[in-house]
């Protein structure tokens, strides 16, 4: 098995911690060479195991779960499994395209983000997806799907983990606060969620 | 029963109802969002907290989000047809459902919202032509993948053809301008002569 793309994607962390936390050591090649010729997008990750070529970090994430039968990571029943996957989808969607005016603009100094009413607008955004999960939190007592950690927990750490390190005026949310805390025994959190890098 | 929550003309509505109709179920549908609003009551909340369409009811469940919705039924009232169920099968499904999900949906919208929404002498022509032009790039990844095949993963229809298959009645009604993609429009003709899909993603584009 094998990762393609570089590790200050969050696309690519989302894999690399959910591969921690499977005890998977797939060979990893951050140069971003071949992309093109397995993905037209031109977008990491890529996942290739054996004649399998995967593209989207979630679709990827739930793969290798499926793969390694870790139901406690994705439930097998559809009702449980679909508690997951609706946070999975909305930090693929509605909260991944909250933070790209402030982020690109303040961390990636994107000439086309420089605009303070692009930035503004997106932390507006951003602060209103991040009261979201704060709700979700402080209501389950524990994680985002319920009370157990899912694949759902992985790829909403990495969004928080940006918004805790994007430099931009902040509300204090404290059961994000607290969860991430509960996070950090994890396998993998300190080496691809919190890891310095926003 | 199964209740939807969410108005017609909206492609994350169609999503749900296309993969119910498929599945042969009943659905009760309620009008929300769009000009019925109701998105931003506490109830509504309760049950979807992203204030979105569509919602979906199963008994005691509910579900948000168009793509976990389709895939609950899907695995609860559809395996072995829309469901795959081989880990490698259901990811390459999986796949086509997040590419239509983060890659095609922002684009997309940028068209059908320019032509659709916005008045003739408000349009931004240059914004919606270069949304159009990504559409169809990414449009024409989806034609090489189905080279030789009836469907996403082959044969039958599955849950992998559903959101990419639901936007591509809009992509092929507002963007005429558009290099030949036969693969792509071989299976577009298939989806056409279903009757789920007629009746619930071939409606007037409001
Ligand atoms: N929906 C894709 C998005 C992947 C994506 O946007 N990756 C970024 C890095 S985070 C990328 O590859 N950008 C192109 C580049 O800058 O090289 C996924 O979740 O895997
Ligand atoms: N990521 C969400 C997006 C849902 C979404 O943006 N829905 C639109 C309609 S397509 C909506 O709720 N618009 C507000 C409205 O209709 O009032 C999903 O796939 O379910």
């Amino acid at each position: 098995m094998k990762l393609l793309g570089r590790s200050s994607s969050i696309n690519v962390r989302k894999v690399l911690w959910t591969c921690a936390e499977l005890g998977l050591t797939p060979a990893h090649d951050e140069t971003d060479t071949d992309i093109r010729a397995l993905n037209p997008k031109g977008l990491v990750p890529v996942l290739v195991d054996g004649g399998l070529v995967l593209t989207e970090s979630n679709t990827i994430c739930r793969y290798l779960a499926a793969r390694e039968g870790r139901h406690d990571l994705l439930p097998e029943t559809p009702a449980a499994r679909a508690q997951v996957e609706s946070w999975m989808d909305w930090q693929a969607s509605d909260l991944n395209t909250a933070w790209r005016g402030v982020f690109m603009g303040r961390v990636r100094n994107h000439p086309d983000f420089a605009d303070p009413a692009v930035q503004d607008a997106s932390i507006r955004d951003w602060t209103k997806q991040m009261r979201i999960l704060e709700d979700r939190l402080s209501s389950t007592g524990a994680y985002a799907a319920g009370g157990d950690f899912t694949l759902a927990d992985i790829v909403l750490a990495l969004s928080t983990n940006r918004w805790e390190r994007t430099p931009m005026d902040r509300p204090a949310l404290p059961a994000i606060a607290a969860w991430m805390d509960r996070l950090s025994s994890r396998p993998g959190f300190s080496q691809h969620c919190r890891n310095g890098v926003p | 029963m199964l209740t939807v929550w969410g108005r017609p003309n909206s492609i994350n509505v169609q999503i749900v109802m296309w993969t119910a109709a498929e599945l042969g179920l009943e659905v009760d549908r309620k009008d929300v969002g769009g000009p019925f609003g109701g998105l931003d009551t506490p109830e509504y909340l309760a049950m979807n907290p992203n204030g979105r369409i569509p919602t979906l009811q199963d008994g005691d469940l509910t579900i948000w989000e168009s793509n976990a919705c389709a895939r609950y039924l899907a695995a609860k009232y559809g395996a072995g047809s829309l469901w795959p169920e081989d880990p490698a099968d259901r990811a390459k499904a999986d796949m086509w459902m997040d590419w239509k999900k983060t890659s095609l949906a922002g684009p997309m919208t940028t068209v059908f919202w320019g032509l659709v929404r916005t008045p003739e002498a408000e349009r931004d022509m240059a914004a919606i032509g270069a949304a159009a032009q990504t559409s169809q790039a990414l449009y024409a990844m989806l034609d090489k993948w189905l080279a030789g095949k009836d469907f996403v993963l082959g044969d039958s229809l599955t849950i992998g053809d559903i959101p990419a298959g639901a936007m591509a009645y809009r992509f092929m009604e507002l963007v005429k301008d558009r290099p030949s993609m036969p693969n792509l429009e071989a299976w577009y003709g298939r989806l056409t002569s279903r009757q789920a899909y007629r009746d619930h993603v071939m409606l007037p584009i409001t």
